[in-house]
């Protein structure tokens, strides 16, 4: 049995090659052409000026398919909600952030198109991992990934977003991308 | 007819050999194999398979045409395949024409994800259809009860639920109107489907046509656990899954234990669990204050009943009813004779120490399952469907399939008369008398003479003796009897000759024959062998001072004689007959001290301090079933914020009287009882396991059994001469019979689905007394006697003997109790 200290490690052992040793001209290159190759970089950007994004004053605008908050929807000529219920997200989230309880509909009280509806629609954002899974599981395009990132709260319990919060827009949306920006 | 005895033959499936009974289907043949073959209608429970849906084509060499493999008995050398071409093809086609109407509404539908035709398709589907013209409508959803939902569009006409109903329950109102594409469910008349089986079409129904209304949409199989436990709501004592969301119970499903409950559930079972999670439930210890119930904390609950025990100087007494379990009345008799002197316990149980271990004899002791497979059943003084529920689809399963021969001796008119060969008839509270005259009819004796007491016919009774010896054929069969145990309230007059009846059938350790009784409450065999009777302690050992039973408490309590009453589980006035002795001596009692889980009117009126009682999902503890079955309950959820478990409120009692009682948990106690209970013994929780042990079964345990005082009571009983009470002779009045429905429970009141089932009191007669009294059917009534009267519906049955009325015991209000009986007289209501 071989002891630890007389341990080698073979052929194929990993030679580390180092740069040339200080001095002399490559010593020289190391310390003034680098450098000024970095520089160059650097200088050139001069030119356009600065380009601080004063956030949150000023935003980044996100790609058009960029994952963010999201959002139920409601058919545009009823009113109705697009949710009925399923639970389909729930039982795709990773995260297990999803809750949905549901009512059936009633001819007095109608929300959805369906027999059911969701009563309860939470979102623990806490939790979400922001995957977009919930919105692939969706058989009714109810649930989409919306653009805002915005979503930092004081308490953990305001980022449990209720159904009513998911389907009411977003306070202020997040600047979206054009195609080709 | 004798459980057959399967012969195994071997053939081969997908090139595979496999051992299977002869004859065995071949969908379940190919399980043994290994293979699963796809179906819908089939379900073994349901007995001779249809053949409906062909899901199950499978390939048999030498049969030129596909087969249905549910209706295809396996044979020796048969060979199967089930993965051709021709297979899937067929099963491809099968599955698109079952898909051409069935909507694809899967997320709203609440079956989606325990569908079978989401597996099937998924498993054995084409995944395309060719199909582009319009489904097929129906008005949906729509109510086919108040419990069961019915969407036809997508109904696949397996006829599952249309067979349960004819054939299972045989209360014969599912049908399939129309033809061809138009066919759908309905009942033949077109009103709700209530039964008392109903909910059982929710779980047979292969896709999501039939929903239970009180679980629609309320969650999906992958928010929810199942947690297997007991249902404790009568003596049949079903295994069930309770389904359980964020701590809540939604729904109840059978747990198939065939030893115990076949696979079915009663809808009491299935929908009373909303008992559970109701706003009127009993959640915090509550103390009497000037006159009312307060809500206390515990500290000063346990403070009060400590208070009142102890000042009793050992006047108490303790009462047990049937939703207890073997630990809380083992606690509860420790409590009353250990720790308080008073040897005061019963449950109800009816009969002394020597009648109980006669009757309880481990070689007299019949199965459920034996109900199935004897050559005669006698239903003895008891309606199965009210009373244990379960044995009623049993009873009718061995005679539909087994060719058991049914006979009945009841005093009401039984719902399993039509199945039966014979049926009898005796005057109710006559039951001494008639067993009396069929024993006499065995040995010989006069029959005559106890014939005339029980108001029954000689040589109907004579016919009935005939039937039982000649069961088997030539030779004496396997006979069960399965009695109600109130039918034992007579004690040793009813005892001796039921006793000697079984001598002369040859009951006595015989396998698949014997006596099966029915308690009047759950657990009542349980709290009877954890000793919770007036004359034997845990495991039915003598005891050095008999205490008085259920009515002699009453007595002692109104001659102030006992001071304090302990109930567990139980409110006399619902439970106990004489209620207006009960009122009198709930109310001389100075502290009655009670478990309850809903405010009855016992309760209400009396107690003075209430401890809330656990639910049955929430408990955890051992209960006995009639047949000996221990099983375990098991809590499927947390109890709510204010409620203990009735064996720490029991633990505490004793330690506050300075008792060191060991327990720690609630299985320390069950350890206790193991191990103070001869026959129990080396069992525990876990060899009970999930389906429970039946303890006379272990040849060393039954030996345990204690032996009666008087030895050999079968065989001294021949030279005694029985004395019988002579059932009352009408003379104009009539006599008084009771009976308690299956809904008449606090459970199916306080639960919103079943309130609609819940009883009102209405008294049964037959036509020629109500047309001598001129009265018609549904008219208001009012029975009385001896001074207490009681209002009800008058309700007209052609079966019903002349000379009796039959009131329901076990409602709140006007309930059979009220009367003392045992003659009544009917007068019209007053209108007013």
């Amino acid at each position: 049995m071989p002891s630890t200290t007389d341990w080698h490690p073979g052929d194929d052992q990993v030679v580390v090659v180092r740069g040339p040793k200080p001095g002399g001209a490559g010593g020289a290159y190391r310390i003034f052409g680098e450098t000024l190759r970095g520089l160059k970089t650097t200088f050139a950007r001069v030119v356009e000026g600065t380009n601080t994004i004063a956030y949150p004053e000023e935003k980044v605008a996100v790609y058009p398919r960029f994952r963010g908050r999201h959002r139920l929807h409601r058919f545009e000529d009823t009113g109705l909600e697009k949710c009925v219920g399923c639970s389909l997200c729930a039982a795709a989230c990773p995260a297990d952030c999803i809750r949905v309880v549901a009512a059936e509909n009633t001819p007095e009280h109608r929300v959805s198109a369906g027999e059911r509806y969701a009563s309860v629609y939470e979102i623990n954002l806490s939790r979400c991992i922001f995957c977009g899974y919930c919105e692939v599981a969706c058989p009714f395009d109810a649930i989409t990934m919306g653009n805002d990132y915005e979503m930092s709260d004081y308490h953990r319990s305001d980022l449990i977003f209720t159904k009513e919060m998911l389907l009411a827009e977003p306070l202020e949306r997040a600047p979206i991308r054009a195609e080709g920006e | 007819m004798p459980r057959p005895e399967p012969q195994f033959i071997t053939f081969s499936i997908d090139g595979r050999e496999v051992q299977a009974p002869a004859n065995e289907m071949l969908v379940d043949a190919a399980k043994r194999g290994d293979v699963e073959i796809p179906v819908f209608c089939y379900e073994p429970k349901l007995g001779a398979p249809v053949g409906a849906c062909r899901m199950c084509l499978v390939d048999i060499e030498g049969i030129p045409k596909l087969q249905t493999g549910c209706s295809t008995p396996v044979k020796d050398g048969m060979v199967v395949h089930t993965q051709t071409k021709r297979v899937k093809d067929a099963q491809e086609s099968v599955l698109e024409f079952l898909l051409i109407n069935h909507p694809l509404d899967c997320p709203v539908c609440d079956k989606g994800g325990e569908c079978p035709l989401q597996d099937v398709s998924f498993g054995w589907g084409g995944g395309k259809t060719r199909f582009i013209e319009p489904k097929r409508h129906f008005k949906k959803p729509l109510e086919l009860s108040p419990l069961v939902a019915i969407d036809r569009e997508r109904c696949i006409l397996c006829y599952r639920c249309v067979r349960f109903s004819q054939e299972l329950s045989e209360d014969y109102q599912l049908v399939l109107h129309e033809r061809g594409a138009a066919t759908f469910v309905g009942t033949f008349d077109g009103h709700p489907y209530v039964a008392p089986f109903s909910g059982n079409i929710i779980e047979l129904c292969p896709v999501g046509a039939l929903t239970s209304r009180p679980y629609r949409f309320r969650a999906r199989p992958w928010d929810i656990e199942n947690s297997g436990s007991v249902c404790t709501l009568c003596p049949a004592q079903c295994n069930v899954a309770f389904t359980v969301r964020d701590d809540r119970v939604l729904r109840v499903m059978a747990r198939d234990n065939d030893e115990v409950d076949d696979g079915w559930l009663c809808d009491k079972g299935r929908f009373a669990y909303q008992s559970v999670h109701a706003e009127q439930r009993i959640v915090a210890p509550m103390v009497r204050d000037g006159g009312v119930l307060r809500e206390v904390p515990w500290a000063r609950a346990i403070e009060e009943a400590t208070l009142a025990l102890k000042k009793s100087g050992g006047r108490v007494a303790g009462l047990a009813g049937g939703a207890t379990t073997n630990e809380e009345g083992f606690l509860l008799q420790r409590l009353v004779r250990d720790v308080h002197g008073s040897p005061h316990v019963d449950s109800s149980a009816g009969l002394p120490r020597a009648g109980l271990l006669a009757m309880g004899d481990p070689a007299l002791q019949a199965t459920v399952a034996d109900l199935e497979f004897a050559h005669t059943v006698l239903v003895l003084g008891t309606e199965p469907v009210d009373d244990m529920p379960i044995v009623d689809l049993r009873l009718r399963k061995g005679v539909r399939r087994n060719r058991m021969t049914l006979a009945v001796a009841t005093s009401r008119p039984s719902s399993l008369d039509p199945n039966a060969v014979l049926s009898v008839r005796y005057a109710p509270g006559a039951e001494a008398a008639f067993v009396a005259a069929l024993s006499a009819a065995f040995y010989g004796g006069d029959v005559d003479t106890p014939a005339r007491a029980a108001g029954t016919d000689a040589g109907a009774v004579a016919e009935l003796a005939a039937l039982l010896r000649t069961s088997g054929g030539d030779e004496a069969g396997d006979v069960v009897v399965l009695y109600g145990e109130r039918v034992l309230a007579g004690g040793e007059a009813v005892t001796q000759p039921l006793l000697k009846l079984a001598g002369a059938l040859g009951l006595s350790g015989r396998a698949g024959a014997g006596l099966l009784g029915i308690p009047a409450a759950t657990n009542g065999r349980g709290l009877r062998e954890a000793g919770v009777v007036p004359d034997a302690g845990p495991g039915l050992a003598e005891l050095a001072t008999a205490g008085a039973d259920a009515a002699g408490i009453a007595a002692s309590l109104t001659a102030g004689d006992t001071t304090v009453l302990y109930l567990m589980h139980t409110d006399p006035l619902r439970d106990q007959p004489q209620r207006a002795t009960w009122d009198r001596a709930l109310d001389k009692a100075t502290h009655v001290i009670a478990h309850a889980g809903f405010m009855t009117e016992g309760i209400r009126e009396h107690a003075t301090v209430v401890f809330p009682a656990e639910s049955y999902a929430e408990k955890e503890g051992t209960i006995v079933h009639p047949d000996g079955r221990l099983q375990r309950l098991r809590p499927a959820i947390g109890r709510p914020a204010g409620v203990r478990a009735a064996w720490q409120v029991l633990d505490e009692l004793m330690r506050a009287a300075g008792v060191d009682t060991g327990l720690h948990t609630v299985h320390s106690a069950t350890r206790q009882l193991f191990e103070s209970v001869p026959f129990y013994a080396g069992l525990t929780v876990d060899t009970l396991g999930g389906k429970g042990l039946r303890w006379w079964e272990d040849e060393a345990r039954a030996a345990a059994w204690p032996e009666p005082a008087k030895p050999g009571l079968l065989a001294t009983v021949a030279s005694s001469t029985p004395t019988y009470e002579a059932a009352a002779t009408p003379n104009g009045a009539l006599r008084l019979g009771t009976f308690k429905s299956i809904w008449a429970s606090p459970e199916v009141e306080a639960s919103p689905a079943l309130k609609f089932l819940h009883p009102t009191q209405r008294v049964e007669l037959s036509p020629v007394d109500a047309e001598r009294l001129g009265i018609r059917h549904g008219e208001h009534v009012t029975v009385g006697g001896d001074g207490a009267s009681v209002a009800a519906v008058a309700h007209l049955r052609n079966e019903s003997p002349a000379g009796s009325a039959f009131l329901q015991s076990g409602i709140p209000e006007g309930a059979a109790n009220v009367l003392e009986g045992p003659l009544v007289e009917i007068r019209k209501a007053q209108s007013t």
